[in-house]
């Protein structure tokens, strides 16, 4: 099932600003669809659940409060050509989780305060670019608080001629003793046509902090390719597959949503 | 069921295969032993069709049809099961999920109906019992962490799923300690029928005390130099390949 079928049937009002849908799960989440800028609060110890989905060309700003020891999830979808730019900033004890997945010609950049001592983020984000596409994503964590946790993964895959963009930046600030960062970038280009860009950073000005970095551009594994094929599988399954594979673990802990969104990106996949 | 005649095969400009005859009937089980490096795995692999390897000479007949112009993909629906020595990991691909795929294209291959989804969810139960494969692993990555001889009775499941006409193993006791090697061992014996064919390629005597072969044929330098029945990998175990590849060294 798409994104929007599993949206339509919600059974929601397509005109109202947001609507509440109940997850498979358990649990509710507020949708919005198409948003213009929007400014989001968590409130102390209170939890909230986001869906955004942007099917429109415009530049939307997304700001966002997370209060102390609040709890904030973050969906966020880019069909279309849109822009979107997120500011979280998040209070002591606060956790936030933010799945963010480009399918159109769409850039997102996110960044995110750590505010409050002991705040954690968590952030996982797909793009996938076909065509001349050219998507990116900008993922900025800024620790200023000590004993605060992030960790980012974030997977693209480029096809035909398409350019995708992965910028990242973990900034530790001097107070921010005890930091525990890790981002993650991992990529696959099919074709001698498809590009990847991937700057993962690091900035650390205090002395008592685990954090790392990793960024890998690579091509489809061909042994798994034979290997698949051997069983029977077409070329185009297997590669396919791979990708599914490859893409699966940024959705993967979403349940059902995650599920349909594992099948857009599969749809997407086809178009390459 | 096969027929090989006079199968040449480079890699690069360098020649492995130099011309192998092989005649394999239904119901038969055909050992390959032979020192390191004479073209074992080589001549798998093209019959399985890799693309590595280019055949510049001879025919291969299988289930009537000539094999060398078909696709990997094709070979395997027709029939032909390649155990890999080295089964490869696919992270993010459930075992479950890719031998769906694998047995409705088979299916498809054979203008059947896929299976439901009952239908298949039984067929894994009841197959990975053959390896006494943990049910477990089936709805893990393919091959993904999986121990050695995990990956070895995973490679003999997915043969039980496929159900082969022709099964060549490639090396599938290397690397298993004695329990592995007897449970992957006996569970080829028990997919045998009078139907299928099996090549099994193997440095140790040890594996043909379970699979009993038919014929033991000894490849060395790119040929088939020797035939014979089970006793002459006995023979191979204790006195090595000397006596024979004398004659053929270059």
């Amino acid at each position: 099932m798409a994104l929007l079928d599993y949206i339509k049937n919600q059974s929601i009002d397509t005109a109202a600003a947001s609507s509440v849908i109940t997850l498979a799960e358990g649990g509710t989440a507020e949708l919005y669809l198409n948003p213009n800028d929007m400014s989001v609060e968590v409130s102390e110890q209170q939890s909230r659940s986001l869906i955004i989905l942007h099917q429109t060309d415009d530049a939307v700003s997304l700001s966002v409060d997370v209060a102390p020891f609040a709890n904030i999830r973050i969906v966020e979808v880019l069909l279309g050509k849109g822009c979107v730019d997120c500011m979280v900033r998040q209070q002591a004890g606060s956790r936030c989780e933010i799945y963010t997945i480009l399918l159109g010609d769409a850039m997102a950049d996110y960044t995110i305060d750590l505010n409050g001592k002991e705040a954690s983020n968590m952030l996982r984000g797909a793009f996938v670019a076909g065509g001349d596409e050219r998507q990116r994503m900008g993922v900025r964590v800024n620790h200023f608080s000590s004993d605060c946790q992030s960790d980012s993964l974030i997977k693209g895959v480029a096809g035909g001629k398409a350019l995708g963009e992965f910028n990242g930046m973990v900034y530790v600030a001097q107070d921010a003793q005890r930091t525990d960062a890790r981002q993650t970038s991992r990529n696959i280009e099919i074709g001698r046509e498809a590009h990847i860009v991937t700057k993962p950073q690091l900035e650390i000005y205090a002395d008592d902090v685990k954090c790392s970095h990793g960024a890998t551009v690579g091509q489809l594994d061909s042994e798994a390719v034979l290997y698949m094929r051997q069983r029977g599988l077409s070329e185009a399954q297997a590669k396919r597959l791979q990708i599914e594979g490859f893409l699966k673990d940024v959705v993967m802990s979403l349940g059902e949503l995650g599920e349909v969104l594992a099948e857009e990106l599969t749809a997407k996949l086809e178009t390459l | 069921m096969l027929t090989v005649k006079n199968l040449h095969a480079t890699v690069g400009d360098k020649e492995i295969l130099k011309g192998i005859n092989l005649e394999v009937k239904a119901g038969e089980v055909h050992a390959i032993m032979g020192p390191n490096g004479s073209g074992k795995s080589t001549f798998a692999s093209v019959l399985a069709g890799n693309e590595k390897f280019t055949v510049t000479e001879g025919s291969v007949e299988f289930m009537g049809e000539d094999l060398l112009e078909k696709s990997i993909e094709d070979r395997a629906r027709m029939g032909l099961f390649l155990g890999f020595q080295y089964p490869v990991e696919i992270p993010g691909v459930t075992m479950a999920n890719f031998m769906k795929m694998a047995v409705n294209e088979q299916r498809k291959f054979r203008g059947e109906e896929p299976l439901s989804a009952g239908e298949f969810l039984r067929m894994m139960r009841e197959k990975s019992k053959v390896v006494e494969l943990d049910s477990k692993l089936t709805s893990r990555s393919v091959n993904e962490g999986f121990s050695g001889g995990e990956k070895k009775k995973n490679e003999i499941f997915q043969m039980a799923m496929l159900d082969p006409k022709l099964a060549v193993l490639d090396e599938t006791d290397s690397g298993l300690d004695i329990d592995a090697l007897r449970i992957v061992a006996t569970g080829v014996t028990k997919l045998h029928t009078e139907d299928n064919a099996t090549i099994v390629i193997t440095h140790y005597q040890r594996l043909l005390d379970y699979i009993v072969p038919d014929y033991v044929h000894v490849l060395y330098n790119g040929r088939i130099i020797y035939s014979g029945d089970k006793t002459l990998a006995l023979k191979l175990e204790k006195e090595g390949y000397d006596w024979l590849i004398n004659d053929y060294k270059e």
